[in-house]
Order: C-alpha cells, then sequence, then structure tokens
C-alpha cells in the first residue's frame, strides 16, 4: 500500500508523482528541443520552439517544487546491503541530476532572454526575462544549455542503468521502491 | 574672388522656399521596431536609413526619408536573412522602404506628417506622428507608429499567422538632423 508520503523503505504518492511527471516532461523536452533545433528557420521552429521554452520553465518550476518537498519528506534509506561505495555513488548522482536540471533549464531561460526571444506562458502571462538582448550571451547562454543538457543525458543513463542492474542484477527492490505498484513477492 | 564664391556658396545652399533642409544623420539615430513573436514582444533595428528634412520657420515643409531593409538587425543572424527574403522584404527586388510627406500639420509641440509610405512595392497614404526639438543647426526628430505588416505583405505565406507572429508592428525613430 503506498503512501502519500515516504515510508522507510518506499517513496509516497507525492514522491512518486514528481519522479515521474518530471520524467515524461523532460523526455517530451529532448524531443521537442531536438526536432526544432534542427529545423529551418519556419513557423513551425517558432511553434515548436516556443513550446519547449514554455514547457522547460513548467519543469523548472515542478523541479523547485520537488526540491522542496523533498527537504520535508525525506528519502527512505538505501539498504544496508548496498556496499557505501555504491550509496555515495546513488546519491551524488541524485544530486548532480537535480542541479542539471536546474541549471539547464535556467541556460534556456537565459538563452531565451539574451536572444530577445522572450517566453509567453502557454498565453496566460509574460515569464520576466533574466538578462537584456545581447547577442555574444546568446551565443554562450546557447552553448551553456547544450552542454547541461548533454551532461544531463550522460548522467540520466548513468541513473536508469543503475535502476535497471537493482532489478537484473543486484535484485534488493531499489528500484520498486519508486514505482506505484507492488510487484508480487518483491521488495 | 573670394567674394563670389562666398556669393555662390549662399545662392546654393539656400533653394528658394523650402527654408533651411536638413540630413538626417543615421549614425546618431535609430529606427527599432516591435513585433509580437508567440505572444511576447521581440525588438529589432534598421542601420541604415537617412533623408532630408525642411523646415520654414517653425513649420515643417518636405520630408523625405528612406530605410534600407537589407540593414535589419534582429540580433539573430539566421532571422536577419529570412527578413530580407522574399516571404519579407524581398530586399533584392525591393532595397528601399520610403516616406514622403504630402503636408505635415503641427498641434503644438507634436507634429502630424502625411505622406506615402512605401514598403515592398505597396504604397499607402498613413500619418506619422513626431517631435522636433532643438534649433537652428542642432535639431533631432523623434517619433512612433504603428502599422500593421499584412498590409506591405511583409510575412506572406506561413508567416501570415498572426498568432504566431503579430500583425501590428510598432516603428520607434529618432535621429539628429544635420543642417546643409
Amino acid at each position: 500500500m503506498t503512501r502519500w508520503r515516504n515510508s522507510q523503505d518506499r517513496y509516497g504518492i507525492i514522491a512518486q508523482g514528481f519522479h515521474w511527471l518530471v520524467a515524461a516532461l523532460v523526455l517530451a523536452q529532448f524531443a521537442l528541443g531536438l526536432y526544432a533545433a534542427d529545423l529551418p528557420l519556419s513557423l513551425a521552429r517558432l511553434q515548436w520552439l516556443s513550446r519547449h521554452k514554455a514547457l522547460g520553465l513548467g519543469v523548472l518550476a515542478l523541479v523547485l517544487l520537488r526540491l522542496g518537498w523533498r527537504a520535508l519528506d525525506r528519502a527512505p534509506a538505501l539498504p544496508d546491503s548496498m556496499p557505501a561505495w555504491e550509496r555515495r555513488a546513488a546519491r551524488a548522482t541524485h544530486r548532480l541530476l537535480y542541479a542539471l536540471l536546474v541549471l539547464a533549464a535556467l541556460a534556456g531561460w537565459l538563452y531565451a532572454s539574451a536572444a530577445g526571444l522572450s517566453v509567453d506562458w502557454f498565453g496566460l502571462f509574460r515569464v520576466p526575462d533574466l538578462v537584456a538582448k545581447n547577442a555574444q550571451l546568446a551565443m554562450l547562454f546557447k552553448d551553456a544549455h547544450k552542454a547541461l543538457v548533454a551532461l544531463f543525458a550522460l548522467l540520466l543513463l548513468v541513473h536508469v542503468g543503475a535502476a535497471l542492474r537493482h532489478v537484473r542484477l543486484t535484485r534488493d527492490g531499489v528500484m520498486y521502491r519508486m514505482l506505484p505498484w507492488n510487484p508480487a513477492g518483491k521488495r | 574672388m573670394r567674394c563670389a564664391l562666398v556669393l555662390l556658396l549662399a545662392f546654393a545652399s539656400a533653394p528658394a522656399s523650402a527654408g533651411q533642409c536638413y540630413t538626417v544623420n543615421a549614425a546618431s539615430g535609430s529606427v527599432s521596431f516591435s513585433v509580437d513573436q508567440a505572444g511576447a514582444p521581440f525588438q529589432g533595428s534598421f542601420r541604415s536609413f537617412g533623408g532630408t528634412v525642411c523646415v520654414d520657420g517653425d513649420a515643417v515643409t518636405r520630408i523625405d526619408v528612406w530605410l534600407d531593409p537589407a540593414s535589419v538587425d534582429s540580433g539573430l543572424p539566421e532571422l536577419d536573412a529570412a527578413l530580407k527574403g522574399a516571404d519579407f522584404f524581398a530586399t533584392d527586388k525591393y532595397p528601399r522602404v520610403t516616406f514622403t510627406s504630402a503636408s505635415v500639420q503641427s498641434r503644438g509641440d507634436l507634429r502630424q506628417a502625411e505622406g506615402t509610405l512605401e514598403i515592398k512595392g505597396t504604397r499607402r497614404q498613413i500619418g506619422i506622428p513626431f517631435r522636433l526639438a532643438g534649433a537652428a543647426v542642432k535639431r533631432t526628430v523623434s517619433g512612433a507608429f504603428t502599422l500593421n505588416r499584412l498590409d506591405y505583405a511583409i510575412g506572406t505565406g506561413e508567416w501570415s499567422n498572426t498568432k504566431w507572429l503579430g500583425a501590428e508592428v510598432k516603428v520607434e525613430f529618432k535621429a539628429a538632423l544635420v543642417g546643409h
């Protein structure tokens, strides 16, 4: 039975909701960003990049909320069966994933601001610019956004690989703690 | 001899009834535009513009100004290239935007020039409000007006979608006038 809050050996509904919602949106962001970046200058590119920017700012807000919730609701401890280095690696990876999520989004926001392409959030409100329009800065933030996203993608592979390793190799139930259902006979 | 030269210069620089004519100095001025992209305003400017403004007493008697749309600077090189292309200014075919006044009214500090604006081969009668500051050799002109880009076929094809690229374009200009 999954509860709202984290228990000692499972993530609660709220932590899981944040995790999977952010995961789905980030995957959508990869698809949108990669697709739109390669389009020639066109209406389609303006449309898809505008959606990418608005969605990215949504993800940023969600990640900040998630970090707030994480501070209130402690993550379940990793099992003692995991060697100390693995636990350290897991903690470091999680922290870096959070940091990169925030930084990649901020770099994207800075890029949009410096390029003079402000964001109107799905027609609801104008998002403030972080810096004034500046072509040189725009190039810098564009490169920073791409580098941070590439680093995030690399770390995401490590994260998914490690989760699958807990399912296939160590079979210690660590990945199931983040799944909404409780696979029978497994912990 | 010297006297004759002075006389000649005096005649050359004082055309009968137009009063004093000035050249628009682009280096000290700017022509910028603002148009909504995806719901948020986007700014750019034109680097190359010029023309003549004639003043007689307090009345502006003539305005003849131009702008090179190929000098557009949006801060995004890719966009600049597109703006010079056929969907927007088609600068190969229409290298100049011009405005020629037919009449200029004065309402206190604010003036209103009625005249012909030609963009991309389309001529339309419009009114442009502006201010003239300073006196004698140090004058500046400034103003702002709004036009509908679709009236001049700026942004054809898919770019005529005004939800993503606004129809209204706000133009702001200011420049020093250099006496002849």
